[in-house]
């Protein structure tokens, strides 16, 4: 495996989980640790069964696998001294507190770089390490609002929406890992670590789609609309009505996408749902007609009535096969419960069956993020119980007797 | 100043669109040589799509284009005349890495397929990306990030509850896949740099996307838990929400997670009798009745300044912000902080703007000084600095067309 011998310590929160199961895929040794009694995290809902329990916590399983856990309390000078001893021989740390949070425990980059300056230690936070917003408190909600992409979701008439599955940190997480991999890297010529700050709120900017850059370069700005965008006068649509549902469908113009918007038009003209005047639009050319006012706006909408007639004729599944036929710009929206049963991920073997106790079986997990011919992702373990490697770590690599546990966790430092 | 991580790291990059150049754009922020295969006939798409700089429809003047290739080079390249090819496979020898960005049959059709790119490189690094990925029945499925993102379920997750859903903004796969494709390039460059051994990288950009969506991907299996749009509900906050401001399209998002942020939340708005109000005495009664809350909050809210309120709710330690259009952005003094707006020379425009590498390293930070490409303009670059071909060779090339 790629990061095989690499120790990682995980000392994220809620924010920061994904990070380190990106690099106990790729082979490292994550240790996650946990307060006495188990993270926060395991009392977040969705439970399994909708029954709340440690071990319950379908917030905790999605994040976890590949993980070993410890747990050891942070707050008393002990269970820090027992981080620092730990911290002496890993490759990277990973956290995700507010900034100074760890710092104020004596546990921040330049504590733990004294005892090992190889280190590569990885924060996630809101808005970075320092700066005048460093220390506002944030949400999901509140990230996508500063990062510039809140204002691009939803109805034009009506507030904007967020995606009703959190997803800034995971961003973030994202980022943060290939940061850690970079910093690693440059270590391997180097010898030394160092520290890595992600924000959350220029991570999730990459969504917007450059269209923070409207502004400095006084292009034309860039607004929501509902199942599609306004660039500057021209509505694009991408969500359509299909006879059961919808498909995303993209009817652009210009030398790259004015193709598919031809092969389009030439299969509704084949079918006879359109006339030839219609069908033979110079396609590569008609946004630039829009924009001069050689085209009127009318006839844009118009072509869309059009498409949006064809379209609503069909059932998804029909216009999912005539698009991989004629390669044309049509896919269906679909479901979770649609996503798990796709022909595509089940031949791929994508799904990765993890065995969960509480599940009185197994769950089927996302795969390998990507499928390296060498060094393949492998899933080895199940995310950890509460204190579930104690014992190994403590006993078997810090040396410590079966008394010294007992006497740990009889203080509740672990 | 620290040398750049990356600085001995040279990467072929047939990438185009979004995803793909994405991945080499942060390899070329930290130090890596990038070389660019672009066509003069099929030219990247995002060339074509805004933001415009001085909303001009100039090829060059893309901010989209701009900012995904910022720091690399390019070579303009007719692959379908046969002496093409040996540039492209003096590349290859020059290179730790190629990266490709085609629907699956592209490469092969053209022979700089692995298997053929290892017999001249063996150590070789390749990663492929594509929507759907290289083997399966729909790995010749193509497309943008939009269709990506419609089939892994994003889509349906976007919405008011009385509406069909409205879906992300844009090719939502595209804003997560480049991230795993750098994560997944580091990890075999790493690799290679310890063992010697290179070697091939599929990637789905819909298998990447799909570890956002684990969470319900989980539920659904373990509670048969259905998931459609809710707007913004939020399970864990109460009041949630995006709410009017002054001005026209202006809103302000405030979360309130805790009874303390609750209690912050209504001495803020001056209405003293709010937080007594029974109606929303327990998170569960602010859930229950979300509806008259939000009416409130929006009522106070639409007067005010947006950022005026993000600062106030904030000094009181309330989960808020102004929802930031390109102007806030760009006027943001957290990002002005953090450079993230990065002003670049450029050959055309005089100068123009990028946005900078998203993470910060202690050691080694990003450095940002080159505009993307235009069309052609490293040719020469590329043939006699990093190849080495003489004049006359190179004279032949574009005799030939083969630059074109």
């Amino acid at each position: 495996m790629m990061l095989a011998g690499c120790r990682v310590l995980d000392l994220t929160t809620e924010r920061g989980l994904l990070c380190g199961q990106i690099l106990a895929d790729l082979g490292a040794d994550v240790i996650k640790i946990e307060p006495p009694g188990g993270s926060p995290v395991r009392s977040l809902p969705p439970f399994f069964k909708d029954q709340p329990g440690p071990e319950r916590s379908i917030y905790w399983w999605s994040y976890n696998r590949n993980k070993r856990g410890i747990t050891l309390d942070l707050e008393t000078e002990e269970g820090r001294a027992i981080l620092r001893r730990l911290a002496a021989k890993a490759e990277f740390v990973i956290e995700s507190d507010n900034p100074g949070d760890l710092g104020r425990r004596g546990l921040a980059y330049p504590d733990l770089r004294e005892h090992n300056p190889a280190m590569v230690y990885v924060s996630i936070t809101p808005f970075g390490q320092d700066g005048p917003k460093a220390a506002y408190t944030d949400s999901d909600l509140i990230i996508m609002a500063a990062g510039g992409t809140l204002i691009l979701y939803g109805d034009e008439d009506r507030a904007p929406i967020r995606m009703s599955v959190p997803q800034a940190y995971l961003h973030a997480c994202v980022d943060a890992a290939a940061a850690a991999l970079i910093a690693y890297y440059a270590r391997l010529n180097s010898g030394l670590g160092q520290h890595v700050d992600v924000a959350a709120q220029e991570s999730v900017g990459l969504a917007a789609q450059s269209t923070p850059l409207s502004a400095p370069i006084h292009g034309a700005e860039t607004k929501r609309m509902a199942g599609g965008a306004k660039m500057g006068p021209i509505r694009i649509p991408l969500v359509w009505r299909a006879r059961d549902g919808q498909v995303s469908c993209v009817f652009l113009f210009g030398s790259a996408l004015g193709p598919f918007t031809r092969k389009l038009m030439d299969y509704i003209y084949g079918q006879g749902e359109c006339d030839q005047a219609t069908h033979g639009k110079d396609w590569i050319a008609f946004g630039d007609m829009l924009l001069s006012g050689k085209e009127p706006m009318s006839e844009y909408e118009r072509m869309q009535g059009v498409l949006a007639e064809f379209l609503r004729k069909r059932t998804k599944s029909e216009l999912f096969e005539i698009a991989r036929e004629h390669n044309l710009l049509i896919a269906p929206v679909a479901t979770i419960d649609d996503v798990l049963q796709n022909p595509q991920f089940i031949a791929r073997e994508y799904w990765q069956r993890v065995e969960n106790h509480e599940a009185g079986g197994s769950i089927l997990y996302p795969g390998p993020f990507a499928r390296f011919g060498a060094t393949p992702v492998a899933f080895r373990r199940r995310p950890p119980a509460v204190g579930e490697h104690n014992r190994e770590i403590f006993c078997g690599e810090l040396g410590m007797s079966d008394r010294d546990l007992a006497e740990l966790a009889r203080k509740r430092i672990i | 100043m620290a040398e750049l991580p990356l600085k001995d790291v040279k990467i072929l990059d047939f990438m185009w669109v979004l995803a793909g150049p994405g991945i080499t754009r942060m390899m070329a922020d930290y130090g890596a040589t990038v070389v660019r295969i672009e066509s003069v006939q099929r030219t990247d798409p995002t060339r074509t799509v805004g933001p415009f700089q001085d909303n001009s429809t100039d090829p060059e003047y893309s901010a989209l284009f701009g900012n995904n290739n910022a720091g690399k080079y390019s070579i303009t390249l007719d692959l379908s005349k046969p002496r093409a090819r040996e540039v492209v496979l003096d590349l290859v020898r020059w290179a730790d890495a190629v990266c490709e960005a085609f629907s699956p049959k592209a490469m092969r059709a053209w022979g700089f397929d692995y298997e053929s790119l290892c017999k001249i490189k063996p150590d070789l690094i390749m990663l492929s990306t594509c929507l759907m990925g290289q083997t399966g029945p729909l790995s010749r499925f193509a497309g943008f990030g939009n269709l990506a993102a419609a089939m892994c379920g994003f889509y349906n997750l976007v919405g008011w509850p009385d509406r069909p859903p409205s879906g992300p903004f844009s090719a939502y796969t595209d804003y997560i896949a480049p991230r795993f494709g750098a994560v997944a390039l580091m990890a075999a460059l790493i690799h290679r740099k310890r063992t010697g051994q290179g070697q091939y990288i599929d990637q789905a950009q819909a298998e990447s996307a799909l570890h956002f969506l684990t969470l319900p991907l989980l539920d659904s299996q373990a509670n048969g838990r259905k998931y459609t749009p809710v707007a913004n509900y939020d399970p864990y906050h109460a009041p949630h929400g995006v709410y009017p401001a002054a001005g026209d399209d202006r809103w302000v998002a405030i979360a309130c997670r805790t009874d303390d942020h609750w209690r912050a939340l209504c001495a803020s708005m001056q209405q003293a009798g709010l937080a007594g109000d029974p109606r929303f005495k327990t998170f569960d009664l602010r859930q229950l009745n979300r509806a008259e809350l939000d009416r409130i909050i929006g009522e106070w809210s639409s007067g005010l300044d947006s950022h005026e309120t993000e600062r106030k709710l904030q000094a009181v330690g309330v989960p808020a912000h102004a929802v930031q259009t390109s102007d806030d952005m760009w006027k943001d003094a957290q990002l002005h902080y953090r450079g993230h707006y990065v002003q670049v020379p450029h050959d055309r425009m005089g100068r123009t703007y990028v946005e900078n590498s998203r993470f910060r390293l202690s050691a080694t930070p990003a450095r940002v000084e080159r505009a993307a490409p235009m069309l052609g303009q490293y040719n020469s670059f590329v043939l006699e600095k990093l190849l080495g071909y003489d004049e006359d060779r190179i004279s032949e090339l574009v005799v030939d067309g083969v630059l074109g």
